[in-house]
């Protein structure tokens, strides 16, 4: 009862501190979402909206449709139409665009006799990048629509195809085919970002409280240590499940992340991974001898690691065998998989939970350490 | 007011710890490394006495205060606060002291109202102690009126004052004070020691540390620290009257 008291003066205070601190709180709240739709974007931009020219010289029902479908895929912005193979030259001399599809005449009329329609797509070939990924998307568009061609033709013909099972969820897959980059990184991210904010927050708030000397005051008071770093821990934790929940949100609503496992084993996860990142947040405010050598290792252990060693950037199979081993000494890699895994792999508890163990392990070894080294300073 | 008590230099060494007073310390010693910080010294503090603890900078007095409060261990030596063994369990004797630190410990970005709630949280008081407490305090600092402050607007006087509020919020019956009038201007130090006496009429044993030793004046007993040894110690007969 009365460590309830005491925690729950202190989680109040905290409360007040961050609503007073008006630059951190924007920090905390804005900069997450920013930095994901910055970072989603940039990954995914070379992949989007590729300026595109579309001469149609075959001028058939069947070719307009195909065309139509390079209007409709968010990959490609078709910046202008024409009717003759020498406007090619024109639009990449003068950088209109960076590929043109070339839909020949007898598209159509291939089409309807039941073979293989061909269509040119020309490159810019002074975007190398650009125009690889180009290149491997309008061939899928090929497909897909070579696959609603069959479709539509089997329909034609009474067949059903969807209960023949295997072109509906090649269709799927090919249908977004852009997004493929940012389901993969948003997890990731999720894990870098609350790391950061977690460990940085709590780097900085003990050390604080030493400089003000209301540290010396609490220890004097009946509060034990443990109850202080409850009480601190607590707002960041409830703040770091509305960011995870923010960025989800977002994920989902702008990039169309899918959900597909477990949200309990998520929040789960979550949950020691946050206080695992808080911990960390202590240890560092228990060594640090003041606030900015605090922020300086609160930013160096928090982002490096999340961003290097947890496979978020890199897979950890193609980092070197040493540092596979120091990545076991930050929590973001466990929780990379876990995220990852939730998300993409429809993954759970049976899945999962030797990362979640390995999770709680990490989350008791180091508010134990926190706390024998914020004892030993005095 | 004038000081009854007889001049008492005699030695205590080699004495048991008296349970009966506030304070009782014996060979308190406290050494970081090869240096000796607080060596050896002896002292009782009857209660409700002003304990006026004199020294230089650097003499030893928070370093005392510190192993008194239990937030530091001694190397040898005993002390009984308020009866209890503090250096072995403080957790005994921790709600019923209280202790007001040189740095004014209070959040400058809360108002004068939620550093009054936060140290009550912390001390665990019911709701009806802390109304009762919040207005004597707000009183006694003369901070009526402005509860929806922030600290950091405060001046120097008032935060004092605020600190004092705080640190007495849950009714100790000992107050540790180090160097409480450091930086305050002379009217504010008055004014802060006429607060002290009203607290020592209440019964409440002050230990307040000073390099001033005008301030000496003010408590009725007295001992000098310095480089970590006690020089002097004694009580007055006479002090001056406010
Ligand atoms: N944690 C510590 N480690 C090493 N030396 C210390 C420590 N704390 C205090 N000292 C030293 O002990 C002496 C007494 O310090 P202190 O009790 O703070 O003096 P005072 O409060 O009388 O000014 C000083 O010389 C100080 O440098
Ligand atoms: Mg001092």
């Amino acid at each position: 009862m009365r460590s309830l008291s005491r925690i729950g003066a202190v989680t109040a205070k905290e409360f007040i501190h961050l609503l007073r601190d008006r630059r951190t709180l924007a920090v905390v709240l804005a900069l997450p979402v920013l930095q994901m739709l910055l970072f989603a974007y940039a990954i995914s931009f070379d992949v989007k909206n590729v300026a595109t020219v579309v001469i149609d010289l075959d001028k058939t029902p069947a070719s307009q449709a195909y065309v139509s479908s390079y209007e409709s895929s968010d990959f490609f912005t078709v910046v202008g139409t024409g009717d003759d193979l020498a406007a090619v030259d024109g639009v990449f001399d003068h950088n209109q665009a960076l590929i043109a599809v070339v839909v020949p005449s007898g598209f159509g009329r291939s089409l309807a006799a039941g073979e293989k329609g061909s269509v040119a797509v020309y490159l810019d070939g002074s975007e190398p990048t650009a125009a690889r990924v180009g290149q491997a998307f309008s061939t899928a568009l090929n497909q897909v629509y070579s696959q609603q061609v069959t479709i539509r033709w089997a329909d034609a013909q009474g067949l059903d195809v969807t209960a023949a099972g295997q072109l509906e969820p090649r269709v799927r897959t090919w249908y977004n085919p852009e997004k493929r980059s940012s389901d993969y990184l948003i997890p990731g991210l999720m894990v870098v970002i609350i790391m950061v904010v977690a460990v940085q927050q709590t780097a900085v708030s003990l050390v604080r409280e030493r400089e003000q000397g209301t540290d010396e005051q609490l220890a004097i008071s009946p509060m034990r240590r443990w109850e202080m770093m409850l009480g601190k821990v607590a707002p960041w934790t409830l703040l770091a499940f509305l960011e995870l929940a923010v960025v989800t949100a977002v994920g989902m609503w702008f990039f169309d992340l899918p959900l597909r496992g477990s949200i309990g084993v998520l929040a789960l996860g979550a949950a020691l991974f946050v206080f695992c990142s808080l911990g960390l947040g202590l240890v560092i405010s228990a060594v640090a001898p003041s606030l900015e050598t605090a922020n300086m290792l609160g930013l160096l252990l928090s982002i490096l690691p999340a961003f290097i060693l947890s496979g978020f950037a890199f897979p950890l199979s193609s980092i070197p065998g040493w540092l596979q081993v120091v990545s076991c000494l930050f929590p973001a890699r466990f929780m990379v998989t876990i995220t990852r895994g939730v998300f993409l792999k429809g993954a759970g508890l049976a899945e999962l939970w030797p990362e979640i163990a390995a999770l709680g392990a990490y989350a008791v070894v180091v508010i134990a350490v926190a706390i024998v080294l914020t004892r030993r300073r005095r | 007011m004038s000081g009854v008590d007889p001049v008492r230099p005699g030695p205590l060494l080699g004495t048991a710890p008296n349970p009966d007073a506030a304070l009782s310390v014996r060979g308190l010693t406290k050494r970081f490394g090869s240096f000796t910080a607080v060596d050896g010294i002896d002292f009782d503090v009857p209660r409700g006495q002003i304990f006026g603890f004199l020294g230089p900078n650097g003499s030893g007095k928070t370093t005392t205060i510190r192993m008194l409060t239990g937030t530091s261990g001694a190397n040898a030596g005993a002390a009984l606060v308020l009866g209890e063994d503090v250096l072995s369990h403080p957790e005994r004797v921790k709600k019923r002291f209280g202790y007001m630190s040189q740095k004014f410990a209070l959040f400058e970005d809360l108002t004068v109202e939620e550093n009054l709630r936060f140290y009550a949280g912390v001390y665990d008081l019911s709701a009806e102690e802390f109304a009762k407490q919040r207005a004597y305090v707000l009183a006694m600092a003369d901070l009526r009126g402005r509860e929806n402050e922030l600290t950091a607007n405060l001046s120097v006087g008032w935060r004092q004052r605020l600190a004092l509020g705080t640190a007495t919020i849950h009714q100790p019956e000992l107050l540790f004070l180090d160097e409480p009038t450091g930086g305050v201007d002379p009217v504010a130090r008055r004014h802060f020691w006429d607060l002290l006496y009203d607290l020592a009429s209440r019964g409440v044993t002050l230990f307040v540390t000073t390099h001033y030793m005008d301030e000496a004046s003010h408590c009725n007993q007295l001992a000098f620290i310095y480089r970590g040894g006690l020089i002097a110690e004694g009580r007055r007969t006479t002090f001056a009257a406010t």
